[in-house]
């Protein structure tokens, strides 16, 4: 008989705060937070609503060193209103994101999103506008903006718009990315459409070893802030070209991949169509294994970045 | 009387019925409903195997299929109502009368079938009070049973969810009832012989396996911070002190934590061995850590578990399995271990009044019981001493002559302060109270009497009720861990302190537990995931559990 194990020693990404996460990323002691808890910028919103306010408005922001480099940082918290997007949660990420430009400093930014908070829709809406705009021109100034997805909220809604405009995305088994969620596609197309009680089906859609095999992701990790941040060392020291070649080859790739897996009626379809040996094993298999199967076969965006 | 054998004539007569639409014994799907109607009469009594777990669900839709004005006044006799076909019955008139246990998924609709008079309710037992009526007055005149499969001579094997069926089966075949089976499919052997053949007189293939709810799998990634912390205070504060070995886990979130902190959290306090060795319970994947790391001796089982049955095939050392490797279960023989063998229940409820009184019943709701009313009683007939039970006992009553003086199981009731949607768990008044006023009831649906309850679990701390000498101490000892909830903030200070010194009360300090030390990854595993790992990928988690 095995001793099970207690869970101590490792830091589970999935289960972490988001400050738990910036501490756990980031060389020890070296993170030093903008506009933090102790201003009390919070939402001016939800207090209509007789909501609970945090004094962070769910997102962390700040500078620190990663292996010794100057990085900015961003890390949203899922477990405040499912790390929604409102007024200044949204307005601290663009802040960053400008002075990332100015500064000429990397950006890592820890999704965890259910997308735009519904109590301030239209504020939470515009945010997601300015933020794309900002990441965008941060990466026009040669600036890499790295995405790290593996959260219990997901990236959600226009979570995974910035997802998309992002140089590299860094992601888990445990990490989704999508536009819409599990239950809005079934309250809108019904259950025989997307059964958002089965989790599986959520996960094998919109989960990360999938995104990961389709390219919709650059980097599949575990669970682990270590292997976060190994992961996040690696893709900073990579190159953040962003020109027109660029886009159009992405663009192409995209149409290419249209056309490819349109038939497809399920993940698996897609696996077995990218030629996975045993497609339906994938969900089950440990990393190593996915990766092994996974090399050569998985669609990839390296040739647009 | 003049003419004796009526019954088995009666039988003879339903079997002649039912044979003009079988083959042998086996029944085609397609003959299914004037079968029924051939077999069943007007006023009989009906057992649609309906259980905690697995249901006979093809005979129930095709019950619930036939013409009211041909068969009507059925009277019900099922432990579980959880399909919906269960109360289509009722609706349609095809039946008006139900004895019961369980209704969980149904209940409120049960609820408003009640309080339309659709329903004519005899009664809401526990599970062994209704096996025991199915052999006094109770007795079905028609059992619908569910199995994995049959041969042509209607032996059935019943897989890792036996069950309620040898109960049910005794009951019927033995007293001249007609026994019908749904199995998944015939076979020309069975892997084993679960029930005999000549006490099963028709066989329906139904070409799919019956339906199972996963009743018994918790999310270890749903546990809360505070589900931890009453996790750390029933095992430092009731199991290591009473040197709780032989037990029963209500389903719930407080009792999943325990379990899983049993390979960590108990390891440190030095409790391998001496707590938590033998159980009645369903084999709930939650316990697969503590299993795996030798804490647990030995396990028997209600029913199943979706997704267990290798696990538990590969771990004949702790369950009962048969000689085809796979689980063999019983809740009739279970429930009565859990009553009698066992020197502690402890599980959630809904809801707690001022004596201790404990409830899952709401006003729109009517979920009947589980197995706790059993396992959360004490046994008067019990006479073989243990620790635990012995001390209990001793705190009840310190002045009476030890070889004279019963002991007593501990009954705990374990949960946070305040429940889902933040309702408080401690209350006034039962809403169970309400319901019964307002259906005419002779009893309240009470699932823990307050004279069973013996300790009480919050994250304010643990309420020892044997301590208690009179009803205001008791009063105070359940305000004093009812946190701020109206019946916790209406506390006499004074009055919870002074009980707080004799031992009455135990906060989390008094005990040396901080309550920032109860935090997730306190855990031996997070997530389906970490179960799945840790049985070595034995335990196969059903899709709506798994996020990978």
């Amino acid at each position: 008989m095995t001793t099970a194990q207690s869970n101590a020693a490792s830091l589970s990404w999935y289960e972490a705060s988001a400050r738990q996460r910036v501490e756990a990323l980031l060389d020890r002691g070296s993170f030093c937070e903008f506009i933090g808890p102790e201003q009390r910028e919070a939402s001016p919103h939800l207090s209509i609503f007789d909501l609970p306010e945090q004094f962070d408005d769910g997102i962390v922001i700040g500078r620190g060193r990663l292996e010794g480099s100057s990085v900015l940082i961003a890390a949203q918290e899922g477990r405040f209103m499912g790390g929604a997007f409102g007024e200044v949660h949204g307005a601290k990420l663009t802040g960053l994101l400008r002075a990332a430009r100015m500064l000429k400093e990397d950006v890592l930014v820890l999704f965890d999103t259910g997308g735009v908070r519904l109590q301030e829709a239209n504020a939470g809406e515009l945010a997601i506008a300015e933020i794309m705009r900002a990441v965008i021109e941060a990466r026009r100034a040669g600036i890499k903006v790295v995405g790290l997805i593996g959260g219990r909220a997901g990236c959600y809604g226009g979570g995974s718009l910035i997802a998309g405009t992002c140089s590299r995305l860094i992601i888990s088994e445990q990490g989704r990315i999508s536009v819409s969620g599990p239950e809005v596609i079934e309250t809108n197309k019904g259950v025989e459409e997307f059964d958002s009680r089965d989790r599986a089906l959520v996960w094998r859609t919109m989960g990360g070893k999938h995104r990961y095999l389709i390219g919709g992701a650059d980097t599949f990790v575990d669970d682990e802030a270590l292997a976060f941040r190994q992961a996040a060392i690696n893709t900073l020291e990579m190159n953040g070209r962003y020109d027109l070649p660029l886009l159009t080859a992405e663009q192409q790739r995209l149409e290419r991949r249209l056309t490819r897996f349109s038939p497809a009626a399920d993940a698996i379809d897609v696996w077995q169509t990218l030629g996975i040996e045993a497609p339906t094993e994938i969900p089950g298999l440990p990393t190593k294994e996915f990766m092994r199967r996974a090399a050569d076969k998985r669609e990839n965006a390296d040739d647009a970045r | 009387m003049s003419h004796w054998g009526m019954q088995r004539a009666a039988l003879r007569e339903r079997l002649a019925a039912g044979q003009r639409h079988a083959k042998g014994k086996i029944v085609p799907i397609p003959a299914l409903p004037a079968f029924l109607k051939a077999v069943i009469r007007s006023g009989d009594r009906v057992c649609l195997e309906g259980d905690n777990q697995k249901q006979a669900d093809i005979l129930a839709s095709a019950l619930a299929a036939l013409d009211p004005r041909e068969v009507h006044d059925l009277h019900m006799v099922q432990s579980g109502v959880v399909l919906s076909a269960h109360l289509d019955v009722f609706d349609k008139g095809i039946a008006r009368r139900l004895d019961f246990s369980y209704s969980g998924p149904q209940s409120a609709r049960i609820a408003r079938m009640l309080f339309g008079r659709k329903i004519e309710l005899g009664a809401v037992h526990t599970y062994l009070e209704l096996f025991a009526r199915y052999f006094i007055d109770l007795t079905p005149h028609v059992a619908l049973i569910a199995a994995v499969s049959a041969d042509k001579d209607g032996n059935l094997y019943t897989g890792p969810n036996t069950e309620d069926t040898p109960t049910v089966v005794e009951a019927t075949s033995y007293k001249n009832g007609l026994v019908v089976a749904q199995v998944t499919e015939i076979v020309a052997k069975l892997p084993r012989v679960d029930i005999p053949g000549d006490l099963v007189h028709f066989v329906v293939e139904a070409g799919k396996p019956f339906y199972v709810e996963p009743l018994f799998t918790r999310d270890p990634a749903a546990i809360t911070e505070t589900q931890i912390l009453t996790a750390m205070l029933a095992i430092k504060g009731i199991y290591a002190p009473y040197g709780v070995r032989r037990l029963n886990h209500g389903i719930g979130f407080n009792t999943a934590a325990i379990e899983l902190l049993l390979p960590t959290y108990g390891e440190r306090l030095g409790l391998k061995g001496k707590v938590c060795t033998h159980f009645a319970l369903n084999p709930h994947p939650t316990l697969i850590p503590a299993i795996e790391s030798g804490w647990v001796e030995q396990i028997h089982c209600f029913g199943s578990e979706v997704g267990m049955e290798d696990y538990v095939a590969a771990r004949s050392d702790i369950f009962f399995t048969g000689p085809d490797g796979s689980l063999r279960s019983n809740r009739a023989f279970c429930q009565t271990a859990g009553l009698y063998a066992c020197d502690m229940f402890i599980g959630a409820t809904l809801q707690i009044d001022l004596e201790g009184h404990s409830s899952t019943v709401t006003t729109n709701r009517i979920a009947g019981f589980g197995g706790a009313p059993n396992m959360g009683s004490d046994p008067r007939g019990r006479r073989h001493p243990s620790e635990p039970w012995l001390k209990a006992g001793a705190e009840a009553a310190p002045d009476a002559n030890a070889a004279l003086r019963r002991g007593r199981k501990l009954v705990v009731q374990i949960g946070e302060t305040f429940g889902d949607n933040n309702v408080p768990l401690f209350v006034e008044q039962l809403d169970a109270l309400a319901l019964a006023r307002e259906l005419n009831l002779d009893l309240a649906p009470v699932m823990v009497y307050a004279d069973d309850v013996t300790h009480i679990v919050t994250e304010e701390g643990i309420a020892n009720l044997l301590l208690c000498r009179n009803t205001d101490e008791r009063e105070q000892a359940i305000r004093g861990v009812a946190g701020y909830t109206d019946i916790g903030r209406a506390r006499d200070p004074k009055m919870v302190e002074r009980l707080r010194e004799r031992g009455v009360i135990r906060r989390p300090e008094d005990l040396g537990i901080d309550p920032l030390d109860a935090d997730r990854r306190l855990l031996a595993a997070r997530s389906i995931k970490d179960l799945m790992l840790t049985s070595g990928g034995l335990y196969r988690p059903p899709s709506r559990f798994r996020n990978w």
